[in-house]
C-alpha cells in the first residue's frame, strides 16, 4: 500500500504542476515549475526508505540511537531544494521583468500570437 | 642528418606571431607593409632550407593525457611543400603589394595570408594526426577569410562560405579517418598512437605493414581509404567535389595563385602521398586512380567551357591535381615519379599563371576571355611567362609539364599490362584527358597572340612588384623544363622515396602489394632506378608508347584547337541545365537545408511557452514508457501494508494533494500563492515524519522566503488570471494525465525494488562502531550529523557548485531589476 499511495500522490502533484506549466499566465507557469521541483525532491526523499532515525550521530553515544534512514539523498535532496529556491526566485523576477517590458504576462500575447 | 626542431618550429609559428603586429604596423608603414610580411616568408623559407637534407622526426608535448604530441617531421614531400608554401609565399606578398594598391582592409588580408602560411607550413611538417587535422582545419579557415576578402560582393561571399563547407565537412571526414586509424593501432602496435613517426619507430608510418593488414583483417581499410579520399578530396577539388574551386577564384588574384594553386589545395595531395606508404594497396590503387583521372578529365572538359581566365584556371588546377592523384594512386614506381614531380611542375608553371592573369585583369580591366587577345603588344615580358608555362601546362617538350606527364602516361601503360583488359581505359582515359588540357592550355596562350579585340581598351604596364614574381616563377618553371634532372637529384628524387617508402627505409612494398610488377621492359627511357635513389628523367630518345601518347595528345590537340569555339559552346550547352550544372548538386542541397530549417522553426519555434512544455514533457513521457514497454517492465505486484507509513504521513501527504488542487484552480494570484505555500509547509512536515530535521530546516526556510518574494513581486504584477478555453484545457488534462501515469508508473515500479542493501548496511554496520568507519563521519568528518558532513566535506565542491547558482540567481536578479533604468527602452 504504501508504494501505491506513494505513486498516487507524487502522480497526481506531478500533473497538477504539468497542467501549471501549460498555462497562458506566466506566474502560473512559475508555480508549476516550483510544484514540479517540490514533488521531484519527496521522490528523491522516499526513495531512501521511509523507515529509520535521524542520520545524527551523538558524540557522547558514539553511534545512532537506531539504524539511521539514508543520508545521501537527504544531502542531494538539501542541494535540490536550494537550488530550487534560487530558480524559482529568478523566475519571478525575470516575469516581473517581462511584465515590465511587454506590459503583459500572458503567453500568448508574449508568443507573438494576437500581438 | 637529424631536423633541428627549434628551427622547425620558429618556421612555423613565426607566421602566427607576426600575424597580430601587421595591423600596428600598417599604421606605420601604408600599404608598404607587404614588404614585412615578405621578409617574415622569406624567413621562413630560409629556416625551411636550412633543414634541407635533414630527415626525422622532432617532437613536443602537447597534450600527454591524450598521446598528442607537437611532431614535425622533415623528409623529401613535407620540404618540398614547405618551400612552396613560404616561397610563392614571398612572391605572393611582392605582388600583393602592386595588386592590392589602393584596396580597403588590408591589415586583415595580409595577416590572414600569413595565418595561411604557418598553417600550411604546419600541416605539411606535421607527423601527428591531430597536429595536421588542426592545421589542416586552420588553413580553411585562413582560406575562407581571404575568398571573402571583397565582404560586400555576394559572390565573394558565395564562394567563400562554399569553399568553407565544403572544405571543412571534408575536414571532418578525415577526422573521422584519423580517429579510426588511431583505434586500430592499437591492435597493430603496442599502443594506439597519433604519430605518423616518432623518433624510436613506433608510429603508424614506421610499422606501415602491420597497420595496413590489421586494417584489412578488421574490415576497416576501405572505410578509412574512403574517409581520406573525401578529405583530401574536397580539399584538391577532386570530382565531385571540384564545385568550390571556381568560385573561390573571387578572392584576389594573388590569394588565388598561392592557395589555390599552389599551397593550400596541394594539401589533399600532399595527403594522399604521405599516405601512400602506409595504405598503398589494390584497394588504394583502384579508389586513386579512378578519381585522380575522372578529375583530369572531367575538370579539364570544364576548362574549355570556362568564359573566365580564372575560372580556366581554377578549373585546370582541379585537372592537374587529378593527374597528382592519379599518379600517387598507381601503385607502381612511375606513379609516385609522376605524382612528386608534377607537385613542383605545376606549382610552378600555375602560379606563373595565375600572376599572369592578375596581371592581364588588372593592367586590361577585364577577365572574359572573348574580349582578350594579341596581349603580346602590351606585355611583353608577361607573354614570355605565359609562353613558357601555358606550354608547360599543356605537357609540350621540353618545359616541364611533359616529363611529369609523360610519366602519367608510362604508369598509366605499366598498370594496363599488368592488369589488362578494362585497365587499358586509363590510358586511353589519360590520353583524352589531356587533349582538353592541351586545348584550354593553347587558348589561355591565344590571349596574347592573334589580332587585338576592338574593345580592348588602353593596357598599362605592369609595376615591377606585379611583374618581377611572376618572371621569377616563369624562369623557374623554364628551368626545370630544360634541366629536369637537376631538380630531382636536388629535391624530388627524395620526395619519391618519402611518397614510395617507409621512413624507416624499409622496403617499399608498393610492387608486390600492387600485384602489378613494373615490367623492366617498359620501353620507356625513364624508367625506375634502384629503390630509394631518386629516378632519372630526361627527353625521350627513342619511341615508347608513352612518347606515342604525348605525340597524339598534342597532335589530337593541335587538329582539335580550330574548332575549340563549337567544342566550348557544344560543352556549355550540355552543362546549361538540370543535374548536369556544375553547382546543382551543391545549390540545391544547401538551398534544401536551408527551406528545410526554416519550416522546421516554424513548426518548432512558436514561441509558445505551453508548445514547447508539450513536447518536452510529452517525449519524457513518451520515451519513459517506450523503454518500460521496450524491458517489459510491469506494474509490480503489491502485497501488504508497506512499512513506515503511519497515519500522520498519510495525512500530510493528502493535505498536499488537496493544496496542489487548489493552487491549480486558485481563482487570483495571491490565493495561489498561499495554498502553494501550504504545500511546501506540508512537504516540509513530511520531511520532518521522515526523519530528515535538515531537510525539514531548510524547506521551512525557503518555503517562508518564497511566500515573501512571491508576494513582494505580485504587488507588482496585474490579475491576469487567463480564462480557459474549454479544448485547451481537455488538452492540457489529457497531457498532464499522461505525465501523471508515468509517474505514478516510475514511482510504483522503482520502490518495489528493494534498494541496494550495501548502503544501508555500510552505515548501519559502521556508523555505530566508532573503532572502525565511525570514525570517518565523526573524526575525519568532525561532525554527528551524516547529512551535514557530506555536504561540507565529502561533498564540498557540490555544495560550493550549489552556492555558485545562488550567487549567480543573486547577481542575476539584481541585474534585471536594476538594468532598468539604465537600458531603459520605455
Amino acid at each position: 500500500m504504501t508504494q501505491i499511495l506513494l505513486a498516487t500522490v507524487l502522480g497526481t502533484l506531478f500533473a497538477l504542476g504539468t497542467f501549471l506549466v501549460l498555462r497562458r499566465d506566466v506566474v502560473r507557469v512559475v508555480w508549476g515549475i516550483a510544484i514540479i521541483g517540490q514533488s521531484a525532491n519527496l521522490y528523491l526523499v522516499t526513495m531512501g526508505g521511509l523507515s529509520g532515525g535521524a542520520p545524527i550521530a551523538s558524540h557522547g553515544a558514539h553511534g545512532f540511537a537506531e539504524q539511521p534512514t539514508d543520508p545521501l539523498v537527504q544531502a542531494l535532496v538539501l542541494t535540490a531544494i536550494v537550488i530550487g529556491f534560487g530558480t524559482t526566485a529568478f523566475a519571478l523576477v525575470l516575469t516581473y521583468r517581462v511584465y515590465e517590458e511587454h506590459g503583459t504576462i500572458d503567453t500568448y500575447k508574449l508568443g507573438g500570437e494576437g500581438s | 642528418m637529424a631536423p633541428d626542431g627549434v628551427a622547425l618550429v620558429t618556421a612555423v609559428f613565426l607566421p602566427f606571431l607576426a600575424a597580430p603586429f601587421v595591423v600596428p604596423a600598417t599604421r606605420l608603414l601604408g600599404e608598404r607593409v607587404a614588404y614585412p610580411c615578405g621578409i617574415v616568408a622569406a624567413a621562413c623559407f630560409g629556416l625551411v632550407a636550412s633543414q634541407f637534407g635533414a630527415e626525422g622526426v622532432v617532437a613536443f608535448e602537447w597534450i600527454p593525457s591524450l598521446g598528442v604530441a607537437l611532431r614535425l617531421y622533415v623528409d623529401g614531400l613535407s620540404l618540398l611543400v614547405a618551400f612552396l608554401a613560404s616561397g610563392v609565399g614571398v612572391l605572393v606578398f611582392v605582388y600583393s603589394a602592386g595588386y592590392l594598391h589602393g584596396e580597403g582592409e588590408q591589415p586583415r588580408y595580409y595577416a590572414s595570408l600569413l595565418v595561411f602560411m604557418g598553417s600550411m607550413l604546419g600541416l605539411v611538417l606535421a607527423a601527428d594526426l591531430i597536429t595536421l587535422f588542426v592545421f589542416w582545419e586552420l588553413t580553411s579557415l585562413s582560406s575562407f577569410s581571404l575568398i571573402g576578402y571583397y565582404q560586400r560582393e555576394s559572390d565573394s561571399q558565395y564562394g567563400a562560405r562554399k569553399a568553407m563547407l565544403v572544405t571543412v565537412a571534408g575536414g571532418l571526414f578525415l577526422l573521422v579517418g584519423f580517429v579510426v586509424l588511431y583505434a586500430v593501432s592499437g591492435e597493430a602496435l603496442a599502443e594506439p598512437t597519433y604519430a605518423l613517426v616518432t623518433a624510436d619507430g613506433g608510429g603508424l608510418l614506421d610499422n606501415a605493414d602491420a597497420v595496413r593488414e590489421t586494417l584489412r583483417d578488421e574490415g576497416l581499410l576501405i572505410p578509412v581509404l574512403g574517409l581520406l579520399a573525401v578529405g583530401a578530396g574536397a580539399k584538391s577539388a577532386q570530382v565531385p567535389l571540384h564545385v568550390w574551386l571556381p568560385n573561390a577564384m573571387e578572392a584576389p588574384t594573388p590569394v588565388s595563385a598561392f592557395l589555390h594553386s599552389a599551397t593550400m589545395v596541394k594539401a589533399g595531395v600532399y595527403l594522399v602521398g604521405r599516405f601512400r606508404p602506409l595504405l598503398g594497396s589494390p584497394e588504394w590503387e583502384a579508389l586513386f586512380v579512378t578519381l585522380g583521372l575522372a578529375t583530369m578529365t572531367v575538370t579539364a572538359i570544364l576548362a574549355v567551357a570556362a568564359s573566365d581566365i580564372k575560372e580556366l584556371l581554377a578549373y585546370s588546377t582541379a585537372s592537374h591535381l587529378g593527374l597528382i592523384v592519379a599518379g600517387f594512386g598507381f601503385q607502381s614506381a612511375l606513379g609516385a615519379e609522376t605524382g612528386s614531380l608534377h607537385l613542383l611542375n605545376h606549382a610552378m608553371f600555375k602560379a606563373a599563371l595565375f600572376l599572369v592573369a592578375g596581371i592581364v585583369a588588372h593592367e586590361a580591366g577585364t577577365r572574359a576571355i572573348d574580349d582578350l587577345g594579341g596581349l603580346r603588344h602590351d606585355l611583353p615580358i608577361t607573354a614570355g611567362v605565359t609562353v613558357v608555362a601555358a606550354l608547360g601546362m599543356a605537357g609540350v617538350p621540353p618545359f616541364n609539364g611533359f616529363y611529369s606527364k609523360e610519366f602519367l602516361f608510362e604508369a598509366a601503360v605499366a598498370f594496363a599490362e599488368g592488369a589488362g583488359g578494362l585497365a587499358w581505359l586509363v590510358p586511353a582515359v589519360a590520353v583524352f584527358g589531356s587533349v582538353f588540357t592541351f586545348l584550354y592550355s593553347i587558348r589561355f596562350l591565344m590571349l596574347f597572340f592573334g589580332d587585338r579585340p576592338e574593345g580592348l581598351g588602353d593596357v598599362h604596364r605592369p609595376p615591377l612588384s606585379m611583374l618581377a614574381p611572376a618572371g621569377l616563377l616563369g624562369v623557374v618553371a623554364l628551368l626545370l623544363g630544360l634541366v629536369p634532372q637537376v631538380a630531382v637529384d636536388l629535391l624530388i628524387g627524395r620526395v619519391f622515396e618519402g611518397v614510395s617508402s617507409t621512413p624507416g627505409g624499409g622496403a617499399a612494398h608498393r610492387v608486390a602489394t600492387a600485384g602489378v610488377a613494373v615490367p623492366e621492359a617498359v620501353p620507356g627511357v625513364e624508367a625506375a632506378a634502384a629503390e630509394g635513389e631518386g629516378f632519372t628523367v630526361g627527353l625521350p630518345t627513342k619511341l615508347s608508347p608513352a612518347v606515342a601518347m604525348s605525340a597524339v595528345t598534342i597532335l589530337a590537340g593541335l587538329a582539335a584547337y580550330p574548332f575549340y569555339g563549337r567544342l566550348r559552346d557544344g560543352i556549355r550547352s550540355v552543362l546549361a541545365v538540370g543535374p548536369t550544372t556544375v553547382d546543382w548538386w551543391y545549390d540545391n542541397g544547401v538551398e534544401g537545408v536551408e527551406t528545410l530549417g526554416r519550416r522546421t522553426i516554424d513548426v518548432v519555434q512558436t514561441g509558445m511557452v505551453r508548445t514547447y512544455a508539450t513536447w518536452a514533457v510529452g517525449t519524457f513521457a513518451a520515451l519513459t514508457l517506450a523503454g518500460y514497454l521496450a524491458a517489459g517492465i510491469g506494474f509490480p505486484a503489491i502485497s501488504g501494508v508497506g512499512p513506515g507509513v503511519t497515519r500522520p504521513i498519510v495525512l500530510v501527504l493528502l493535505l498536499a494533494v488537496v493544496a496542489g488542487f487548489a493552487v491549480d484552480t486558485s481563482p487570483s494570484h495571491v490565493a495561489g500563492v498561499l495554498t502553494l505555500s501550504i504545500l511546501g509547509f506540508m512537504i516540509a512536515i513530511f520531511y520532518i515524519l521522515m526523519d530528515a530535521p535538515d531537510l525539514a530546516l531548510t524547506q521551512l526556510l525557503i518555503e517562508t522566503l518564497v511566500l515573501v518574494i512571491f508576494l513582494l513581486v505580485l504587488d507588482q504584477l496585474p490579475a491576469f488570471y487567463g480564462e480557459i478555453d474549454r479544448w485547451i484545457a481537455v488538452r492540457d488534462v489529457a497531457v498532464s494525465a499522461v505525465v501523471g501515469l508515468t509517474v505514478f508508473l516510475t514511482v510504483a515500479v522503482s520502490t518495489a525494488q528493494t534498494p541496494d542493501p550495501d548502503l544501508p548496511t555500510y552505515l548501519a554496520d559502521t556508523a555505530p562502531v566508532p573503532e572502525t568507519h565511525g570514525s570517518i563521519i565523526l573524526e575525519y568528518g568532525g561532525g554527528g550529523n551524516v547529512v551535514n558532513v557530506i555536504l561540507v566535506d565529502f561533498r564540498a565542491f557540490d555544495t560550493l557548485g550549489e552556492i555558485s547558482v545562488i550567487a549567480m540567481a543573486a547577481i542575476s536578479v539584481l541585474t534585471l531589476l536594476g538594468r532598468r533604468t539604465v537600458g531603459g527602452s520605455e
